[in-house]
């Protein structure tokens, strides 16, 4: 038996190897790194240079243009950005928020390179992709209307650091169109401005949980209605929520009021208006509380409303204006009827029975002014007095009542006749004053008066004054004294 | 002597299966081709360098120890070729299926000399050796032959006369092997050849004198085998000092190659910094 010979290591296997770092050796004097390239450099140009060539192919195999040594402190990213710094000028860039998270980011996680010519730098596999970062999530974008789940290139096209804002627009627009176009009218195409994908300003927007909740009539408002012109976020955040931003234009008050709609009206709507008309100059009291307010302010004009009663009441003003314009002298809110006339302050003073007297006895057909103040104007002359006195009724009467009368005028026949104080005219005249009568009173029987007379031989005795013109009976020559 | 088996081969292809399944397995999961500069890539790039490594210096430091006599020496050519087997099948997925530049020619020159050690293996298993692997002298094989002999001359002396006309025949129909490099390299199909005409001869015989020739089958297996290796050990001799000839520097290269592979990994792209 022999003893093993063979080894790992030979003389002819030395002076292989020996020639074979040699020729690596040569190779890389002659060629740099390109015995270490593991693939060819891609060649496709872009669209402008960048580092001073158009494709990673120009930089000759320059390794280090790219690759660092593992003393180096920085990285193959950093060497990346050198010459690529304009892909992560814009902070909100897709570059920008991979190199933001380059502490588990680099560019080699989504590029790639050495995989040929024309091969793709860019690596498919963007799962990881931290799309939130870029300032819009994907969580609302994770089926299309299809069901189907997105790819990059549906909203990217092919390039997928960049976002054709038209792609969003007819996508959203083949889900409602009249929705979308009455939306980009409202707010523009820049959709990124206000949706983050997140749909804190789509479908899961609840504006209850803003500081402007929509409630009443504002809940079926077009949102471009309130934020006019709006672009962005801070354009909706920063809408007035005074009312007369909005209703300023159709403020039937003409600002008179001001600009808190929501003093006297709710997003429930115009109508049910609350206004508190105690705050105001003119208060409402009695029927005034429930006279619609159109009816005092025409035109819906409130301010500057006349507070005269004859601006609202001249048209139907049962006194033509004949008591001037302040009604409030006679009437109060609670009714016209009621009215409390002060009489005395007219030239005909209402005294004695005349105070209990109904207005319209003497103001007929509601007219008071030109009542005419003679007593006549309302009391007719009684047929007892048979027109002996016209006009002159208050020579004996007063106001408190005809009776009694007080007769001062000249009288031929002593009233005061038998010295009674209990005469009164009809004592005498008990029909008429155009005649009158003793029998009354004494025992003027007829009969007697005839038969005594005839005894004197006084055959006209029927007018007894004729012959006792004061009312004795020794006037007329008689004995006097037995003429009961 | 031993005669060797295949325990190592069907080891190595269940840990290629295995490897395989989790390489596929990666694939699917990651939706592509593991590139070798990712973790994943890398590591089986890493795994497979050491088990050629191992695959490079163990057997050999193990042959030339005399002081460190660990284990036998089949079973360090067993775990030889099981490393040698599974490490450049990592380093071939580690590739990730792109041959360019050194890194191609590492893979190039692993892809040789795993070919080479199949060659090797072949002329290695045509010298016979102890249980210890150690080489057997012609003179040791020239008496186990004529042991063999003796053993068959008993058998057939004990059969009756057809059947002992019947063994005669078929050892007579199988042949003797030649003393060429030819029978070294041919001694696959030799033996192919050798197992098809016992099994023709075997299937038009009795049961009884079929039985009798299974139990022949294996002494003019050992008596051709051990025949074939002493006709043929000059030459396969002769062939295991070119096979190391060769063998040797291209493992050689190939290790420099990878070194400088590897440190060239780690100067451009350390884990892609």
């Amino acid at each position: 038996m022999k003893a093993p010979r063979s080894g790992c290591i030979s003389t002819s296997g030395v002076i292989i190897t020996l020639i074979a770092l040699l020729i690596i050796g040569a190779i890389g004097a002659a060629r740099g790194g390109v015995l270490f390239n593991p693939g060819a450099l891609n060649s496709q140009a872009g669209t402008q240079p960048v580092g001073g060539v158009v494709s990673h192919a120009e930089t000759g195999g320059r390794c280090s243009a790219c690759h660092t040594a593992v003393w180096q402190r920085d990285k193959m990213s950093d060497r990346c950005l050198i010459c690529h710094q304009a892909l992560v000028n814009d902070p909100q860039g897709f570059h920008k928020v991979m190199v933001a998270q380059s502490w588990s980011w680099d560019c080699h996680n989504c590029h790639t390179e050495h995989n040929g010519a024309q091969a793709s730098l860019t690596i498919s596999d963007l799962s990881r992709f931290p799309h939130d970062a870029s300032g819009y999530s994907l969580i609302a974008h994770q089926k299309n209307p299809a069901g189907v789940g997105f790819t990059c290139s549906d909203c990217h096209g092919s390039q997928i650091g960049e976002l054709d804002i038209a792609i969003c627009i007819e996508c959203h627009q083949r889900i409602n169109r009249l929705y979308m176009d009455d939306h980009l009218v409202a707010f523009g195409r820049e959709c990124l401005a206000c949706h983050d994908g997140l749909d804190t300003y789509g479908k899961g927007f609840d504006h209850n949980q803003q500081a402007f909740p929509l409630q009443g009539e504002h809940a079926s408002v077009i949102c471009s209605q309130c934020h006019v012109g709006a672009r962005k976020i801070i354009d909706l955040q920063n809408t007035a929520v005074a009312c007369s931003a909005c209703h300023g234009n159709d403020d039937p008050h003409q600002a008179r009021f001001g600009q808190d709609c929501g003093q006297c009206h709710t997003p429930g709507g115009w109508e049910e208006a609350a206004f508190d008309h105690s705050l105001a100059d003119f208060q409402l009291t009695g029927t005034h509380q429930s006279v619609a307010c159109d009816s005092c302010h025409l035109n819906a004009v409130f301010q500057g409303t006349p507070q005269d009663c004859n601006s609202c009441h001249m048209a139907d003003d049962d006194h033509q204006g004949r008591f001037g314009q302040d009604c409030a002298q006679c009437h109060s809110p609670d009714g016209w009827e009621g009215a409390a006339f002060d009489h005395s302050l007219a030239t005909f003073q209402l005294t004695g029975a005349h105070q209990t007297t109904a207005c319209d006895s003497c103001h007929l057909n509601g007219i008071f002014q030109g009542t005419p103040q003679e007593c006549s104007a309302c009391h007719a002359d009684t047929a007892f007095h048979q027109g002996l006195f016209g006009n002159t009724c208050a020579e004996c009467h007063n106001t408190n009542s005809w009776l009694p009368a007080l007769f001062e005028l000249s009288h031929t026949f002593p009233i005061n006749h038998g010295e009674s104080e209990l005469n009164t005219c009809r004592t005498c005249h008990p029909d008429s004053l155009a005649v009158y009568t003793c029998y009354t009173c004494h025992e003027h029987s007829p009969d007697r008066i005839e038969s005594k007379h005839r005894e004197e031989g006084i055959s006209s005795f029927q007018d007894c004054t004729l012959c006792h013109p004061t009312g004795h009976e020794e006037e007329g020559g008689g004995r006097g004294g037995d003429d009961d | 002597m031993r005669t060797r088996g295949n325990r190592e081969l069907w080891l190595a292809f269940t840990a290629i299966v295995m490897i395989s399944l989790l390489y596929g397995f990666m694939v699917t999961t990651l939706g592509g081709i593991p590139p070798a500069r990712e973790f994943f890539g890398h590591s089986i790039g890493v795994i497979g360098f050491v088990l050629m490594l191992m695959t490079e210096t163990l057997y050999s430091i193990r042959k030339r120890s005399r002081a460190a006599r660990w284990g036998r020496m089949s079973s360090w050519l067993d775990f030889h070729i099981f490393t040698g087997l599974v490490g450049p099948y990592l380093v071939l997925l580690h590739s990730s299926w792109k041959f360019n530049g050194l890194a191609g020619i590492v893979m190039l020159l692993t892809v040789i000399i795993v070919i080479s050690g199949f060659v090797g293996r072949y002329i290695y298993t045509a010298v016979p050796r102890s249980i210890d692997g150690v080489e057997v002298d012609s003179d040791v094989l020239i008496h186990q032959i004529s042991h063999v002999e003796n053993e068959l001359e008993g058998l057939l002396a004990g059969s009756p006369a057809k059947t002992k006309a019947v063994l005669q025949r078929t050892i007579a129909s199988v042949g003797d092997e030649k003393d060429s490099v030819s029978t070294l390299f041919g001694r696959t199909f030799s033996d192919l050849r050798f197992r098809i005409e016992w099994q023709r001869v075997k299937s038009q015989v009795s049961p009884a004198v079929s039985m009798q020739l299974d139990r022949l089958k294996v002494l003019v297996q050992r008596k051709r085998t051990m025949e074939r290796q002493l006709s043929s050990l000059a030459a396969a001799r002769r062939m295991m000092a070119l096979w190391h000839t060769i063998h040797i520097p291209i493992g050689m290269v190939l290790f420099t190659a990878a070194f400088i592979h590897i440190v060239a990994a780690v100067y451009y792209a350390t884990l892609l910094r």
